[in-house]
Order: structure tokens, then sequence, then C-alpha cells
């Protein structure tokens, strides 16, 4: 995909003086560009990908998520076909482990490698491997997801959805529905949510 | 005659029996899981700021969650001492609504006699509640004080020092206003 105003746009907010600038405690702030957006990281593929390489015309949607956290699995295939079905219409997407594997072995490239075929996924799903990326977004649970627009700004942080055991009793379906949203050039109905989620263990 | 004979073989045996090694005592019974109520938001909040403490906490955390467990000796001693001047602790899990004996039971084995929840219902309007800028991710602890103001949050797992100092300073002086953040 060649995005070259969008990997730019990404690539101007790489420096960690951008990365600032839009982060506050509770995470990069809405309108935000991406952070660290140049940083190549490790697919299960073996390849080098940084977020502005995934970059979609339509808008870019990056989660932080991992393979341990019960929420995160609770959450898994609803994520992973929110991002394949998208990825198919114009959003880039990419899955980022930013845990470290010393605390928690499941969270480690093979198991990811595992987990990505298990599951099905058509996204690139990196390893995070100083967590310098999640820190640069002040994310700090999985999972948690921020949808950028196609002029690379952030329009949606947060949840998935509101019910995490019960996929068939969702009721509000936050990150879809800010999917579809940037699709169609809208602001996204809710910008922010939050769920309880496994702490990320950052690498020190 | 026949007595003696009687009482020289109860020695013997006796002296037998002296010379087994004790059998093993039981071991002790587990203690008995604490009651864990499922609720929302609201009926936590409830207990939260409920009159009769000076300070309160509130740990948020989960059974599977290995930082909450590593955390809950400090918790644990921290409560002990200070539950008899004021502090409440209350427990809320974010385990499935159907784990409340799993819940109790580990609660109970580390001695934490503390008021217990599962929390059910939606997680947004539970997050705001305890700390807007808190985005979820547990474990996570907050201070209130007697008149439900909350006084801090510990994003992460928390110590006994910190308890101590926070809770300690709030403790002292109950009325007084917290510095503005």
């Amino acid at each position: 995909m060649k995005l070259a105003h969008f990997a730019v746009a990404l690539a101007i907010a790489a420096t960690p003086a951008a990365a600032l600038a839009g982060e506050s405690s509770g995470g990069l702030t809405l309108g935000s560009k991406a952070p660290q957006a140049t940083t190549k990281m490790k697919n299960v593929d073996g390849k080098q990908l940084s977020i502005a390489d995934v970059a979609g015309k339509a808008g870019t949607l990056v989660i932080f998520t991992c393979n341990h956290c019960p929420f995160a699995k609770d959450w898994e295939q609803r994520i992973v076909e929110l991002a394949n079905g998208y990825t198919a219409r114009g959003i880039g997407a990419v899955l980022i482990n930013a845990n470290n594997p010393d605390m928690h072995p499941e969270d480690g490239y093979a198991e990811m490698q595992t987990r990505a075929k298990s599951r099905g996924m058509k996204v690139p799903y990196v390893v995070d491997e100083t967590s310098a990326v999640a820190k640069a977004f002040g994310a700090s649970v999985t999972p948690e997801a921020f949808l950028f627009d196609k002029s690379g700004k952030l329009v949606y942080h947060g949840a998935i959805d509101d019910n995490r055991k019960q996929p068939d009793k969702v009721q509000a379906r936050y990150l879809k529905d800010a999917l579809d949203a940037v699709l169609a050039g809208k602001a996204p109905p809710v910008a922010e949510t939050k769920s309880l989620g496994c702490g990320i263990k950052f690498r020190s | 005659m026949l007595s003696a004979v009687v009482a020289a073989r109860f020695a013997v045996v006796a002296g037998l029996l002296a010379a087994q090694p004790a059998p093993a005592p039981a071991p002790p019974p587990a203690p008995p899981p604490i009651a864990v109520t499922v609720a929302e938001t609201a009926a936590i909040l409830e207990a939260i700021k409920a009159p009769g403490a000076t300070a309160v906490l509130v740990n948020v955390w989960a059974t599977w969650c290995e930082p909450c467990r590593e955390e809950m000796p400090d918790l644990v001693r921290f409560y002990r001492e200070h539950r008899g001047k004021g502090v409440r602790l209350v427990m809320v899990s974010a385990d499935d609504e159907d784990q409340a004996a799993t819940v109790g039971r580990v609660l109970a084995s580390v001695g934490l006699d503390a008021k217990a929840f599962i929390k059910s219902g939606g997680d947004a309007a539970f997050i705001d509640s305890l700390d807007p800028k808190w985005r979820g991710a547990i474990p996570a602890t907050f201070l209130f004080d007697g008149k439900g103001t909350r006084r801090h949050s510990w994003l992460g797992p928390v110590t006994y020092q910190a308890l101590r100092s926070r809770v300690g300073e709030l403790l002292s002086a109950p009325d007084k206003k917290p510095a503005k953040k």
C-alpha cells in the first residue's frame, strides 16, 4: 500500500517531542498523530514493520494486545475479525504486543506466531521490543485500541465493545462504530471508552 | 503374680508404642471462604462511601492476575495493622461472575477478611467512578476519605510503605483538604 501522504503525516509524529505533545496520563489525546510511527517492529512472519508501513488509505487501527491476558483472550476473536474485515476496506491495522515475556512466557514471540496462525490473523502482529511504542502512545492496558482517520489524527481510543464475556450480548460496538464512521469520513459516535484489562508488562 | 505379668506386658507394649514415630499432624483446615457479592457499580460505591471509616482502600484485582496476588501480602499486613484505626478495605474482583467461590477462597487463603465484590455491569462507569484518569488496568488501588472523596490512586501494584505513607497522612489529618493536582 503506497500511502505517501499518510506515512509522512505519521512520520512527522515519530519524534519524541511530538509523541509527548499529545500524551496525557490517560494515553494519547484525540487529534494526535501516531507517535513512534516509523519504529520498526518484528512481525510474526519475521519481517520488520512500522505503523507507517501498515497505514491505510482510509485510516489506521493500532491495538495493543497480548497472548496471556484473559481480557485480551476474551476479545481476541472479535479483534481479529474487525482487523481482518476492515483491512479489506482500506483501514490499515496492526496488533502490537508490548509485554515483557519474562513476566509471562506465553507472551513470547513463538506463541505470538502460533496465536496468529490459529486465530487466522491477516494483519501484522508485532513485538514492541522495548515497549517504546506502547509508552509513547500512553497505552496501559490490554487490549487497548487507537484508531486514526485518513489524515492520521486519533479519532477513537479505548475498548473493543461493552461486553467482554458475552459477544452475543454486546450493546455498544465502540470500535466497529468508530471504524464505520472513519470509512464514511465522519467522526466516531463515541470517541473515548474504557474497559478493565491487564496492565501492560512494560520492558524496563 | 498375674497382675505383675500384665503390668510387664503393658510396659513392653507402651515402650514399643513410644518408639513409633508420631503420626504427622493433620493439615490445618482451609479457612472458610470470604463472602463475595456480585454487584454493579452503585452497590460497590455504596460500600465505599458507607459511614464509619476514616480511610477506605479499594483494591481492584483478579484471581488470575499475578501482580495482584503479589501485592496482597502488603495489603493484608497493612489492613490488619490499621483496620482498628478506621481503615476499611473493599476488594473488587474483575473475575467472572460465576467465580465467587474461587474469589472467596483466594481471599481467605491470604487472610484478607474484607468486604468483597465481583464487579458486574459496564466497565466505563465503574472505572470513572474510582478515578477518571484510570484506564482500567489491574491491579489498581484507590484511597478515599471518610466522606467519599478520592485522595490517591495507585495505578499498578501497591506496597506496604506506600499505603502507610498515604493512609497514615489521611488518618492523622482526616479533615485536611487534599492538595489540588
